[in-house]
């Protein structure tokens, strides 16, 4: 049985690298057991390889579009595989010609202020991809800008227009960050053909996994079944880690029968099973300024969520200054109505951030939630001003709680342009842009 | 004990009354072979349990089954001393002037309660262990499970350490309710039960409930199917429902659906309430009844399967 010839052993281990650098998890045994199953099974059956691997190295639902992904590519025909790579290079070529494009078309806009741009302002390569992938729409919206501040009897026009178009692009690339982290991963053609996640899940499960500063309207009411059913099924599973807390002690008797034998079998001392510990108190404290805004929404809802199942979560929102939320979940009203409220009674939502002074406003006012059975859920980009402040008193709450947690809906591969690191001392920070992340952040980092 | 090949053991299963796909039977088989604990998944009433039952009816042997339950605990899943009995006996050596009690006559065999576990670990022949709904359990009792699993042997502190004669085929399922350790399902061969399709379903039907005859069968699964797909529902219908609805059915004699029989059967393939609202007030009674004689022609149907394919809602089986 285990003399089968090398080449299996070795394309399972290149098949185990590509789910790995799909995001699933395949240890070294599931990787043997993998290797034993084929041993028993016809190898020639598409179908029976399919199943065997499969069987051994998927042990979660939500890694089975993945993995079926991953198959058919992997265990694809020569031909099949160069017609990929054909695909991918066109694909590169494609974007270096739109560059290119891209660069003379914004080079003429400039051309009136040319000799009056600093060099510091110049478009970057990095600008120039940010542009070509903008939307038809907002590539137009900026060069309209451009176009009208000619004439602008500004005092050097050429940089206030080269300032404004960068930040602009500045800005785009945030957004854009994530689809970038990912080409990385498909820029080398070693790696046998482009892995990443999204690449291989299917469209019907892509909500998921998306972006939710993508969702587009008509998507809303497949994400708000979505995230009903993913709250309440979580719900569920974090009340049961309690539940029994609360029964009074009970008396383990094998343990006490062994105690008192000695003195004859009478029960004199009596003997009990642990106690469990206690149930930590969750406290939210999300960011709804501008750039969250559309994030935090879905967020809320899933807060929303746990909350109508019965989890209790302290909840406060903030930009500007901090506001406490959570009397809105508790009115027991269905979603729309609940959000509505939100918007309406909060003075909160789409300002600018100072985290610091939201930090501030709730250790003055809400002191009592600073306890050693706190955990604290903070969601937010780390965009704020005074960040280094807010970064200080956060460390000083930070040490009066039982654990701070970061929810950051930047790709971790964005953090080094943001103060990420600063809020990092003090809190664990989780990358968080999608509903995936969110759901698996609360069920397995999240005490309670 | 397993001299069957894959397509063997694939038609025994059938036999015994289990429809199921090639991949389905390919896993199995290797839960046998490799010697592994065959962890099932999936959503209520999709068949998990039945893996087990049918795996003893295939293989001929024992079925010894561990039902589990929040606060399930060593006492009730393995052993447990027969206190009873043993404070009998402390009592009648006292009566009897005995001085000192001799601590080891109160730990033999013949005090000792033997559970589902011990059973299964003692037993002469090479049993099915069917944990039932493992995530029911605590933590601590999973890590006990995780334990027990890797070496078949448990030390009892009076007795010594028993060890399995026969290692038992161990099937475990779970609604996952609390997520299982990592550690425990690396350990195990994984068996993901989804929705079946309509032709699967059919089949099904016709195992299980032949009588309600062919064509009422392919409307069953074809409205089951169709219900699946509509994700406003609290709770989808399961086989267990799909094949409840059926028998109802038969009881009232019926030989295609209709608006009537129909209404007075919603409950039995909806078991909440509000779903069945939903069904009434939003979809109707006739749309529904519709959407399932449009599917029963050719091409459409296969259409339409596609549709509620991409909307996520049947997904392969
Ligand atoms: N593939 C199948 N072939 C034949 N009968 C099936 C099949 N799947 C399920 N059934 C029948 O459906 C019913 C429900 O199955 P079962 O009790 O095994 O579901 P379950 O997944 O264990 O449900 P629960 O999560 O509620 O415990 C049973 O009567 C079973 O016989
Ligand atoms: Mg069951």
């Amino acid at each position: 049985m285990q003399n089968q010839a090398p080449e299996i052993s070795l394309a399972i281990a290149q098949f185990v690298r590509v789910l790995r650098l799909s995001g699933v998890r395949v240890s070294v045994a599931e990787t043997m057991d993998a290797y034993r199953a084929l041993a028993w099974i016809d190898l020639l059956d598409r179908r029976q390889v399919r199943a065997a691997l499969q069987a051994l190295l998927i042990k979660n639902p939500s890694d089975r579009p993945v993995f079926d992904r991953a198959f058919d590519l992997f265990f694809l025909s020569g031909e099949a595989k160069e017609e990929l790579f054909a695909r991918w290079r066109r694909q590169k070529e494609a974007e270096e010609q739109k560059l290119a494009a891209a660069g003379q078309e914004l080079a003429q806009l400039f051309q009136p202020w040319e000799d009056y741009i600093p060099e510091k302002y110049r478009l970057t390569r990095e600008n120039l991809q940010t542009f070509t992938r903008l939307p038809a729409r907002e590539q137009k919206r900026l060069k309209e800008l451009i176009a009208q501040m000619r004439g602008n009897p500004v005092n050097n026009p050429g940089e206030l227009v080269a300032r404004v178009v960068q930040a602009a692009l500045n800005y785009w690339r945030y957004y854009l960050l994530k689809r970038e982290a990912e080409e990385k991963e498909v820029s080398s053609p070693e790696d046998l053909f482009p892995v990443s996640a999204d690449f291989y899940r299917d469209p019907g499960e892509q909500i998921l996994y998306a972006d939710l500063q993508n969702i587009q309207d008509e998507q809303l009411p497949k994400m708000t079944a979505l995230i009903r059913r993913l709250s309440a099924r979580l719900a569920r599973r974090l009340s049961r880690r309690y539940r029994q807390s609360r029964r009074s002690r009970a008396i383990d008797f094998r343990r006490t029968i062994r105690q008192n034998i000695r003195f004859g079998g009478t029960p004199l001392e009596l003997r009990y099973r642990g106690r469990r510990p206690k149930r930590p108190r969750l406290v939210l404290i999300c960011d709804v300024s501008a750039s969250m805004a559309r994030y935090s929404r879905f967020v809320l809802q899933f807060i929303y969520g746990l909350n109508s199942a019965g989890q209790k979560i302290e909840s406060f929102v903030f930009s500007e200054d901090l506001e406490r939320v959570t009397p809105c979940f508790e009115r027991r009203r269905d979603f729309a109505a609940t959000m509505t409220d939100l918007m309406n009674e909060s003075r909160q939502w789409g300002q600018t951030t100072n985290f610091y002074l939201a930090l501030e406003t709730f250790r003055r006012e809400y002191k009592k939630l600073i306890a050693p059975d706190a955990v604290f859920i903070i969601v937010s980009d780390t965009r704020t001003v005074c960040w280094e402040q807010a970064a200080g008193l956060l460390g000083e709450m930070a040490r009066k709680v039982r654990d701070v947690i970061w929810l950051n809906p930047v790709p971790a591969a964005g953090w080094s342009g943001l103060p990420a690191a600063a809020f990092r001392k003090c809190a664990q920070m989780y990358e968080c842009y999608s509903l995936y992340h969110l759901e698996k952040i609360f069920r397995k980092k999240i005490p309670g | 004990m397993l001299d069957l090949s894959i397509p063997e053991l694939h038609k025994a299963l059938e036999r015994e009354g289990y429809i199921c796909d090639l991949e389905q039977a390919v896993t199995i088989y290797l839960a046998l072979k490799l010697g592994k604990p065959l962890l099932v998944e999936g959503a209520p009433g999709v068949g998990k349990t039945e893996v087990g039952k049918v795996l003893s009816r295939v293989l001929q042997t024992g079925l010894i089954r561990l039902q589990c339950y929040e606060g399930l605990d060593e006492n009730k899943a393995l052993y447990e001393w027969n206190y009873q009995r043993q404070l009998l006996k402390i009592q009648v050596l006292k009566e009897t002037g005995c001085a000192a009690v001799d601590e080891t006559s109160l730990f033999g065999p013949e005090y000792l309660l033997e559970r589902p576990l011990l059973k299964a670990i003692r037993a002469d022949r090479r049993v099915v262990l069917l944990i039932d709904e493992c995530d029911k359990v605590d933590e601590p009792f999973e890590a006990f499970l995780f334990e027990l699993l890797s070496d078949f042997q448990v030390s009892i502190p009076e007795l010594g350490t028993l060890t399995a004669r026969q290692i038992p085929v161990v099937v475990l399922t779970s609604n996952g309710e609390r997520e299982l350790s990592d550690g425990l399902r690396r350990r195990c061969v994984y068996l993901y039960l989804d929705y079946p399709g309509v032709e699967k379903e059919v089949r099904i039907l016709q195992a299980r409930v032949p009588e309600a005859g062919e064509k009422l069968i392919r409307q069953i699964a074809l409205v089951t199917g169709y219900l699946r797909s509509q994700a406003e529902l609290k709770k989808r219908p399961s086989i267990a429902e799909s094949l409840d609805w059926a028998r109802a059915l038969v009881a009232l004699n019926a030989h295609c659906l209709t608006e009537e029989n129909l209404h007075f059967t919603l409950n039995m393939l909806l078991k909440n309430q509000e779903d069945q609202d939903l069904v009434r007030s939003k979809i109707g009674l006739a749309a529904l009844l519709n959407s399932c004689r449009e599917n029963e022609t050719g091409p459409q149907e296969a259409g339409r399967r596609e549709a509620c394919r991409a909307a996520g809602g049947c997904r392969r089986a």
